[in-house]
């Protein structure tokens, strides 16, 4: 529309602007640039779907359904906590061009997006637009608090917002995200549907392969340091059996160590799991008392720099979790 | 004309076209498939007549209620200076109000119960309350109401989000301890830059909030400000904010006043790590020219800068410096120095400690001290970078 508009003004006025030009040199010259300026303007509504999605898992289902049609950047990278992310105005240049916007939505993002969002000035993307993807449409929730209490520590109203962890909710995502690709950009329906039944495909046959490799350790008991992994340990059958946080968002307390370390003699506990973006320090105490080992285990794409994709993810975080539950 | 030749013609096929399936709906020949439809349609339609079984009429809890949040701000305060040394009290509640107004545009809301420090008595006030558009066309932004004025960085911040208690001197001389917080229009354009990030904002405001500095008297003279913002990313974990601005507008003697001003950020955020170590070196320098009288003018310079360290997740530590000239008489100059230690329990919950000392060249030393307790209940907006 704006292209549109620049465009209407430009062929006004043209005339006027020729006339008052007496030299036919000048004359051309402006001919020239406004062809060249308006070639411009084609060329730039031409491109690809612009997409800015808030962590990197999504940008990875996003390419892998957009395919070529699609230029997608996350704010977010995968060795941050999506929780706390700065809203740096460098990234609302990105969102000010966006088609389209994909978050994770469950109050994850609600300390920055918002924000990020209305500064945009893009009508298209704003919450309700054709081009606001919330990818947690339709995904069956955990946790959902029956009342919301902040003494409960940071706590999100709609449920755990870590979702994307268990690789079926990652179908519902991408469903999702062909959804908001098709209503912004119709003309390659039939390119992102054929994307999504791919990806759909791929996501069984590597299911199968994670659920094999884990069967194993159904019902292993672990401890983690914050509240993101339960739609993972669902899927795949472990046990958490507390936190090194004594509420989510509350950093490890003496108390909660004491309670941690008893918990891990008597259940022989194995493993400690954490994120990129916590400090070791707490799980280092629970350690050395225990023999416990610690493991970092990826929660998004480009946590570590083998995971490349969304199925990466899971491939590292199995692999690592089987070989030390060995 | 050759265009009505063609365009008609063309109008006409599309009338036609267009209108042809209207036609086909008639059954202009009833087959035996027509009629076999024909019936599956009665006996859908009946089927349909029949009362359905009533959804059941959850009420949802969704509500076109505002995000409503309120932060209280309970402080304790020292001062070296006169007789009444101690003081504690609840310096100010604020009550905010935010939501979508309808598809273009966003309204907030900021009311403050505060205490009159001369006579104690708590009062309402409006410190914010403006509607911001949502839809303006080519990266414009229309800002109406009363709001905090776009002069660099401290102004914009409300007090409680700040890294200390009290005000930079050199800001509270030129701007008051309320700041630049006056009603009118603001708008801001976002500069098609894909380098950094640019943003031009222009303030058209009364001035009948008052400040030490402007006053609106009994003409038409308003206040005009211009705010160049510029945001570089320097690597993943640091960035640098320059901010130039520019106002001027009438002042207690119906002359005019203009204050140039500059603002530069430092932060270094570890992405990774983020929630646990930072550095900020902010400072704001200011210039007045203040033409009071006929062939009186004063020009007044004044600054702070300070640095906070986050020493881990919850412990912050800032050490600031301020300098300052009066606006209305230069050679009395203010210097100050101040340590705050902040323990930030979680994002809805900080206690901070602050001891100052401050020099001026008519006065002797004095020293204060304050602690403040912030606390928010209910939605709580995200704060400037």
């Amino acid at each position: 529309m704006a292209a549109m508009d620049i465009c209407d003004r430009c062929t006004w006025r043209t005339p006027v602007l020729i006339k008052t030009l007496k030299d036919d040199n000048m004359k051309n010259k402006l001919i020239f640039f406004l062809i060249s300026f308006l070639g411009l303007l084609t060329t730039v509504g031409a491109g690809t779907i612009k997409v800015v999605t808030t962590i990197p898992d999504l940008k990875s289902i996003t390419e892998l359904i957009g395919g070529d049609k699609v230029s997608v950047s996350s704010i977010a990278t995968g060795y941050q906590n999506p929780h706390f992310v700065d809203p740096k105005p460098s990234y609302i240049i990105g969102l000010s061009k966006a088609d389209l916007f994909v978050t994770v939505g469950l109050d994850l993002e609600i300390g920055w997006s918002p924000q990020l969002l209305a500064s945009s000035r893009n009508t298209k993307i704003q919450k309700g637009a054709e081009g606001y993807v919330d990818a947690s449409q339709g995904v069956g929730l955990l946790q959902v608090p029956s009342s919301a209490n902040r003494a409960e520590g940071d706590i999100h109203i709609y449920g755990n917002p870590h979702y994307w962890l268990d690789p079926l909710n990652g179908k519902v995502i991408a469903r999702n995200i062909a959804n908001g690709l098709e209503r912004v950009d119709p003309s390659n329906k039939s390119t992102y549907e054929a994307n999504l039944q791919a990806f759909f495909k791929k996501v069984d046959v590597k299911m199968k392969d994670w659920q094999a490799k884990m069967a194993a350790f159904k019902g292993s008991k672990i401890i983690a340091y914050h509240n993101e992994w339960v739609y993972f340990e669902t899927r795949f059958g472990l046990n958490i059996v507390d936190f090194m946080e004594p509420k989510p968002g509350i950093p490890p307390s003496p108390s909660q160590l004491v309670k941690v370390i008893k918990e891990i003699q008597a259940n022989n506990i194995k493993v400690i799991i954490s994120s990129p973006y916590f400090t070791t320090s707490s799980s280092d105490v629970v350690a050395k008392q225990t023999g416990v080992k610690e493991l970092t285990l990826a929660t998004s794409v480009g946590a570590f720099d083998s995971i490349k994709n969304y199925f990466d993810l899971f491939d590292y975080d199995i692999e690592q979790l089987t070989a030390i539950l060995k | 004309m050759k265009l009505k030749n063609i365009v008609y013609p063309i109008c006409l096929t599309f009338a036609v076209v267009i209108t042809t399936p209207s036609f086909s709906q008639v059954p202009a020949d009833s087959t035996a498939a027509d009629s076999a439809l024909l019936k599956q349609v009665e006996q859908q339609m009946q089927s349909n007549a029949q009362p359905a079984q009533q959804p059941q009429q959850t009420r949802s809890t969704l509500s076109f209620n505002p995000d409503i949040g309120v932060i209280g701000d309970f402080q304790g305060s020292y001062t070296s200076k006169g007789n009444k040394n101690f003081n504690a009290y609840l310096n100010e509640t604020e009550l905010s109000l935010q939501a979508n107004v309808d598809p273009y545009a966003r309204a907030d809301f900021f009311l403050s119960f505060a205490r009159d420090p001369e006579t104690g008595k708590y009062s309402v006030d409006v410190e914010e309350g403006y509607l911001t558009t949502l839809s303006l066309p080519a990266q414009l932004q229309l800002k109406v109401g009363k709001f905090r004025e776009a002069v660099g960085r401290i102004n914009p911040t409300h007090p409680h989000a700040l890294p200390f208690i009290d005000l930079p001197n050199a800001y509270v001389n030129y701007f008051g301890e309320e700041g630049l917080n006056d009603e009118g229009a603001s708008l801001s354009w976002l500069i098609p830059n894909k380098k950094f990030y640019q943003e031009i904002v222009f303030q058209v405001t009364s001035g009948l909030s008052g400040s030490p500095t402007f006053f609106r008297g009994d003409n038409n003279r308003l206040i005009y400000l211009g705010h160049l913002k510029n945001f570089f990313t320097l690597s993943d974990n640091a960035t640098l904010e320059l901010g130039l601005t520019g106002i001027t507008g009438p002042n207690d003697s119906s002359r005019t006043t203009s204050i140039a001003a500059a603002d530069l950020t430092y932060k270094w955020k570890p992405v990774q790590m983020n929630t646990y170590r930072s550095v900020t070196w902010q400072s704001e320098f200011y210039y007045g020219h203040a033409n009071l009288m006929e062939n009186l003018s004063v020009n007044s310079f004044g600054l702070y800068s300070f640095i906070q360290y986050q020493l881990a997740k919850r412990w912050f530590l800032t050490g600031r410096y301020d300098y300052a000239q009066k606006p209305y008489d230069k050679d009395i100059v203010e210097q100050a120095y101040s340590l705050t230690g902040g323990w930030y329990a979680t994002e809805f919950s900080k206690i901070e400690l602050e001891g100052k000392t401050t020099d001026d060249n008519v006065a002797k030393r004095y020293y204060q001290a304050w602690l403040r307790w912030i606390f928010v209940i209910g939605a709580h907006g995200a704060h400037q970078y």
